[in-house]
């Protein structure tokens, strides 16, 4: 019996639903060197932004019991060159664009730049890691609401916008991405977290970023079964990600793919052995679609 | 890539030696690094290669925490999971050179000191009991730091070259000391290929500073285009 993974995310069809997380993938293919990246629904690219941008200073990644925060800053290099060398290199997997601006302008200048390049972005408003921009749209309903609606004004691909877990009600801003146009949403971006140690000497190492990684699973599966009780357009869902039954515990609370971040630090092949792991599962246990097998999960 | 271990053995006081086997064709130069599963740990812990001989890599580590004690307690026959090999690795050429290591930093010169034609090679540690057992250098300083010592061997050695590896307020005052250099560098890393830029230093490449990471395009860089925070 043959299965068949695909998954459609409203005007956007994936050979599967294992996606690799922006930020954890680098741009294309650097993953090549572990795996076959073509094997992946999709890959989600690093953050980009209208001008290169050198990050963050001093300490970027800081690890915790079950996790890691990171401030990296949205080092990247800059649109211009992204869409000149890294586009459309992949081939079966996916490329999907994260763009992150630091005002409106910045991210409708993006969209314009995007659109007909590449076929699909994901906008990213959600990251804590910078002074401006990003996050600042991802908890106001409206800013958020304006910022779709104005990327989706000049983009005519798919759309995805990513969700800040560090807000009040998760539901509510997908609901206005999901008014203003967005195809999909993905959630969650990393939970605003501090990381210290306080060395003998009592000077102390700080690092103030997001929390990734095993210990945000149970915020990510909350916020994801929040958001798809209350939209109706598809929900990638992400967070602390390792194993198949983690991938089956996100379809269960209603996640239409899944995303794969820091786990492909530990385990680089991880995105191609879910894959197959899933298509093996479903094999083995009789489910002819992705659909049938989400059905029997919920 | 998995790895069969042969031995782990305490090598110095606080310090381990861990070889394993590696699988047919792997190959890896010094100053390149492999980075090591450890169980529970979200994070591989990077190492870089004391040795490479007839397959088996050998790997020196202090023991800190969670990740260096599971090694730490590893035992022959055991398997182990690692990437590598990692990183650019230092030049080998043959100019003379002053090969500097300072504590568990001597692991990566002592594998480059082996195809080195002309050098001296020195370790520093902080006590006589921190000298890793079978890894001697030609020369052993014992407490101080190696700056009280830096005139005095450029001087003895007329290095056209120095390669080091130790803590950073080492090899930046090695850097200033006019000789040209090549450091391995050490940052806590997530992806160890270069993506996630979270082991960022800076460089200063002809008058432009610009970003380089540490696990991708070092560890080891020409001391003289390095950036000190």
């Amino acid at each position: 019996m043959t299965v068949d993974l695909r998954v459609d995310l409203n005007g956007l069809t994936l050979q599967n639903p294992i996606i690799a997380a922006s930020g954890t993938y680098g741009y294309d293919d650097e993953f090549s060197v572990f795996c076959d990246v073509n094997k992946l629904g999709a890959v989600v690219t690093k953050a980009i932004t209208i001008e290169p941008r050198p990050g963050n200073e001093g300490a970027r990644i800081f690890e915790t019991c079950c996790g890691m925060i990171n401030r990296i800053g949205l080092e990247n290099m800059g649109i211009t060159e992204f869409i000149s060398s890294r586009t459309a290199k992949n081939g079966a997997a996916v490329q999907i664009v994260n763009i992150a601006g630091s005002t409106l302008d910045e991210y409708v200048q993006l969209a314009k730049i995007c659109d007909g390049k590449v076929g699909a972005i994901e906008l990213n408003l959600s990251c804590p890691n910078v002074a401006h921009g990003c996050l600042e749209f991802g908890t106001d309903e409206k800013a958020l609401y304006e910022v779709v609606s104005a990327a989706r004004a000049e983009f005519s691909g798919h759309i995805t916008a990513k969700l800040t877990p560090n807000v009040t009600s998760i539901e509510k801003i997908a609901v206005a991405a999901q008014k203003a146009g967005a195809n999909a949403v993905s959630a969650i971006n990393t939970v605003k977290g501090l990381g210290i140690k306080i060395n003998p000497d009592f000077t102390k190492e700080i690092v103030r970023g997001g929390l990734s990684g095993r210990a945000i699973k149970p915020v990510a599966l909350g916020a994801v079964e929040r958001i798809a009780q209350s939209v109706d357009i598809p929900v990638i869902g992400m967070g602390g990600i390792y194993t198949l039954d983690d991938v089956l515990e996100f379809f269960a609370v209603g996640a239409d793919a899944v995303q794969i971040g820091t786990a492909n630090f530990t385990h680089p092949d991880i995105c191609e052995k879910l894959a197959d792991d899933l298509a093996k599962f479903m094999e083995d246990n009789g489910f002819k679609t992705l659909d049938e097998l989400k059905a029997r999960l919920r | 890539m998995k790895g069969k271990v042969k031995k782990t053995e305490k090598v110095a006081n606080g310090m381990f030696m861990l070889q394993f086997e590696a699988p047919q064709g792997f190959n890896v130069r010094p100053g390149q690094f492999v980075s090591i599963l450890c169980p529970d740990l979200t994070l591989r812990r990077p190492f870089s290669c004391a040795d490479f001989e007839d397959g088996a890599v050998t790997v020196l580590f202090k023991l800190k925490g969670k990740g260096t004690s599971f090694l730490a307690g590893l035992q022959p026959g055991d398997e182990i999971d690692f990437v590598g090999p990692l990183g650019n690795g230092f030049d080998i050429s043959d100019k003379h050179a002053l090969v500097i290591g300072a504590g568990v930093g001597i692991a990566p010169v002592y594998f480059l000191n082996k195809f080195l034609k002309q050098s001296h090679f020195v370790g520093a540690f902080k006590s006589e009991d921190e000298v890793p057992k079978d890894f001697e250098p030609d020369e052993v300083i014992i407490g101080g730091t190696i700056l009280d010592h830096l005139e005095r061997l450029i001087a003895e050695h007329k290095p056209e070259i120095i390669h080091a590896c130790g803590p950073s307020v080492v090899l930046r005052a090695i850097t200033r000391c006019g000789v040209t250099s090549q450091i391995a560098m050490e940052k806590v890393m997530a992806c160890g290929i270069g993506v996630c830029k979270g082991c960022v230093i800076k460089l200063n490449r002809g008058g432009v500073v610009q970003n380089a990471t540490i696990c991708h395009d070092g560890p080891v860089f020409d001391g003289g285009e390095v950036v000190w925070e």
